[in-house]
């Protein structure tokens, strides 16, 4: 028994080539089927539970077309993207990439780090992709300064000083935290010129993992960098890529040791593995980890302390993008889920990506500032004592798998919401941004970066 | 009974999105129950209207005929008053029902299943309990705001 339960344009895995799409259930599972003229046909599992992937359309919310865009004209998407009239959400976050060079070499890597031609921009060159950021996009303004690993550069607190000064409201770092954990200064340096927080990749609560992910054990450099966060006061978010074979069956301990980490900890994010840049195999579909099989291991893991149902897509990228929880972290060190998939979709859904971004320049933060209490007064078991805790003590657990060659859906492009900025002035969707062919070919990354290479 | 509610407070109940038969209902049910605080010639009622705990702040003026209620502010929550958990400091209001002086104390509210205290005056023979704006509009919106998070 099959279904067709949606139509879309994918890309063909072996040209980059756009190609019809359909979405199929089967059994309850939905795939993507494409076929190519000289390729042939894919087929893609991209979702366990059909009823689930019907449903989060309820979360969709209205879209908000960008305001300025660097492409006039439309259907050509997504062979010329920039982004064009045929977008259909606004940025929430930009990721501007400030070197391709790593003080690292991970067998996965997205960015393809370290290798082929360098990319290395001038300050200059990031001064002009930083004006197109406040010319295209919305306040207020959030940057995730990425790479390659961003602090390998010693100018990065200029960098930092750089964005703010020209009007950027919230900065964080994408970070493996190895040059954090050997100097503190230099931590203290970028948190001084304006870094807000890390996105700061830890893949695990063991050596081995690290042994896998990152090629050499790196547990303790990522303690030692979470420790100078802490002194230093920087927030964090733990940004976990998540592989069958790998880590899959840590992701419950990472959440139980996030925990242990508020405040310095605002959040964990796990990523699946996703198929561009440097990943060891071709996939299969046993191998992939997808959405709904994350929430599921999430539930398990942490024996329903946080459940698939706690967590809801943001509604401002494509509901199948993306999925959040919220918890307050209670005094008897539980977590308490704020977010209920029970609850139904926001009832204000016209300023989705306003408030995403105001929400990632908060560090996700739950309550404001205002409300304070008298000192003498008692706060243990009151509400005014839950509130003063919900300021600090929360986390926020989420995930979005990246769309690659073989599961990306147009449709899907057109709403994404985070943005890489180019040298040559435009905004285009992470994920496209990075897909490759099987044979290493991109539609953007190498071709546009390629040429401002530094050698 | 005759009911007037000043501009500037239909503007402030609007804003907290409080109708102007609730303030009505929640007035005229005090008056016909007495149950209610009061302070001089200022009196604090609430009733539980849909999913919120209306209170309305009034002073009134017993005519020749009928009485005549002027709404001095009206507020809401949604957290549920439970057990009285202390009633500690004298304060100067009275609880209109037994006629007894009610006092500040801490009262178990809960909402979406958490419990935690907060400040109240009450009334320890009529087990009742009444919470002040400065909460209801302060620490309890946050709580309620929290909560709400979760939907959008």
């Amino acid at each position: 028994m099959s279904e067709l339960i949606g139509k879309t344009e994918s890309l063909c895995p072996e040209c980059l080539k756009t190609i019809p799409a359909e979405k199929i259930a089967e059994g309850d599972k939905v795939y993507l089927v494409k076929t190519c003229p000289d390729h042939g046909t894919f087929k893609v599992l991209i979702w366990r539970g059909v009823e689930d992937y019907k449903d989060l359309e309820r979360y969709s919310c209205v879209k908000s077309k960008p305001e300025k865009i660097a492409v006039k004209n439309s259907g050509t998407c997504p062979e010329v993207c920039g982004l064009c009239p045929d977008h259909i959400q606004h940025t929430c976050l930009v990721v501007l990439e400030v070197t391709n060079g790593c003080n690292l070499k991970c067998p996965i890597c997205f960015a393809s780090a370290n290798e082929r031609y360098k990319f290395h921009p001038s300050l200059e060159e990031i001064r002009k992709m930083f004006q197109t950021i406040v010319e295209y996009v919305k306040h207020p303004i959030a940057v995730q300064i990425s790479g390659g690993e961003p602090t390998i550069r010693d100018d990065l607190p200029d960098i930092v000083k750089m964005g703010k000064s020209m009007g950027v409201d919230y900065i964080e770092v994408n970070t493996n935290g190895v040059r954090l954990a050997e100097d503190i200064n230099y931590l203290q340096k970028i948190k001084d010129a304006g870094v807000d927080s890390l996105y700061f990749s830890f893949d695990g609560i063991t050596g081995d993992v690290f042994l896998k992910t990152c090629g050499k054990d790196l547990l303790d450099t990522k303690l030692k960098a979470l420790e100078n966060c802490q002194k230093v006061g920087m927030g964090v978010t733990l940004v976990v890529v998540v592989s069958r074979n790998v880590n899959f069956h840590q992701i419950g301990d990472i959440i139980q040791f996030a925990k242990k980490w508020i405040p310095t900890v605002k959040g964990v994010h796990f990523q699946p593995l996703s198929y561009f840049g440097r990943y060891p195999s071709m996939p299969r579909d046993d191998d992939r980890v997808l959405l709904p099989d994350l929430l599921k291991a999430i539930e398990e893991q942490t024996k329903g302390e946080l459940r698939a149902d706690n967590f809801i897509p943001t509604s401002c990228a494509n509901v199948h993008c993306d999925a959040k929880s919220m918890s307050i972290l209670m005094e008897d060190g539980t977590l308490f889920p704020l977010t209920q998939r029970a609850l139904g979709p926001p009832r204000e859904t016209s300023q989705i990506a306003k408030k995403t971004r105001q929400e990632i320049c908060d560090l996700w933060r739950y309550i404001e500032d205002s409300i304070s209490s008298s000192s003498e007064e008692d706060l243990d078991g009151t509400w005014l004592g839950f509130i003063q805790r919900a300021k600090t003590h929360y986390l926020t657990v989420s995930t979005m798998p990246f769309q690659d060659v073989w599961n990306v859906e147009t449709e899907r492009l057109r709403n994404c919401c985070i943005h890489t900025v180019t040298p040559d002035g435009r905004l285009i969707p992470f994920c496209l941004f990075n897909i490759n062919s099987i044979n290493g070919k991109t539609l953007y990354r190498h071709e546009i970066f390629s040429k401002y290479r530094k050698g | 009974m005759e009911i007037k509610i000043p501009n500037e407070v239909m503007e402030l109940i609007g804003k907290r999105g409080i109708k102007e038969d609730d303030v009505k209902d929640v007035i005229e049910t005090a008056e016909s129950s007495n149950k209610k605080i009061v302070m001089g010639n200022r009196n604090l009622a609430k009733k539980i209207i849909g999913q919120a705990t209306v209170y309305v702040d009034y002073e009134l003026e017993k005519g020749l005929l009928k009485k005549h209620a002027t709404v001095k502010s009206a507020y809401s929550h949604r957290l549920m008053l439970g057990e009285i958990v202390n009633a500690t400091d004298k304060s100067d209001w009275v609880c209109a029902h037994c006629n007894e002086p009610a006092l500040y104390g801490h009262v178990a509210m809960t909402y979406m299943q958490v419990t935690r205290n907060g400040p109240a005056v009450v009334c320890p023979k009529c087990k009742d309990s009444w919470v002040e704006e400065y909460l209801a509009t302060k620490t309890l919106a946050a709580v309620e705001g929290l909560f709400e998070k979760k939907r959008a």
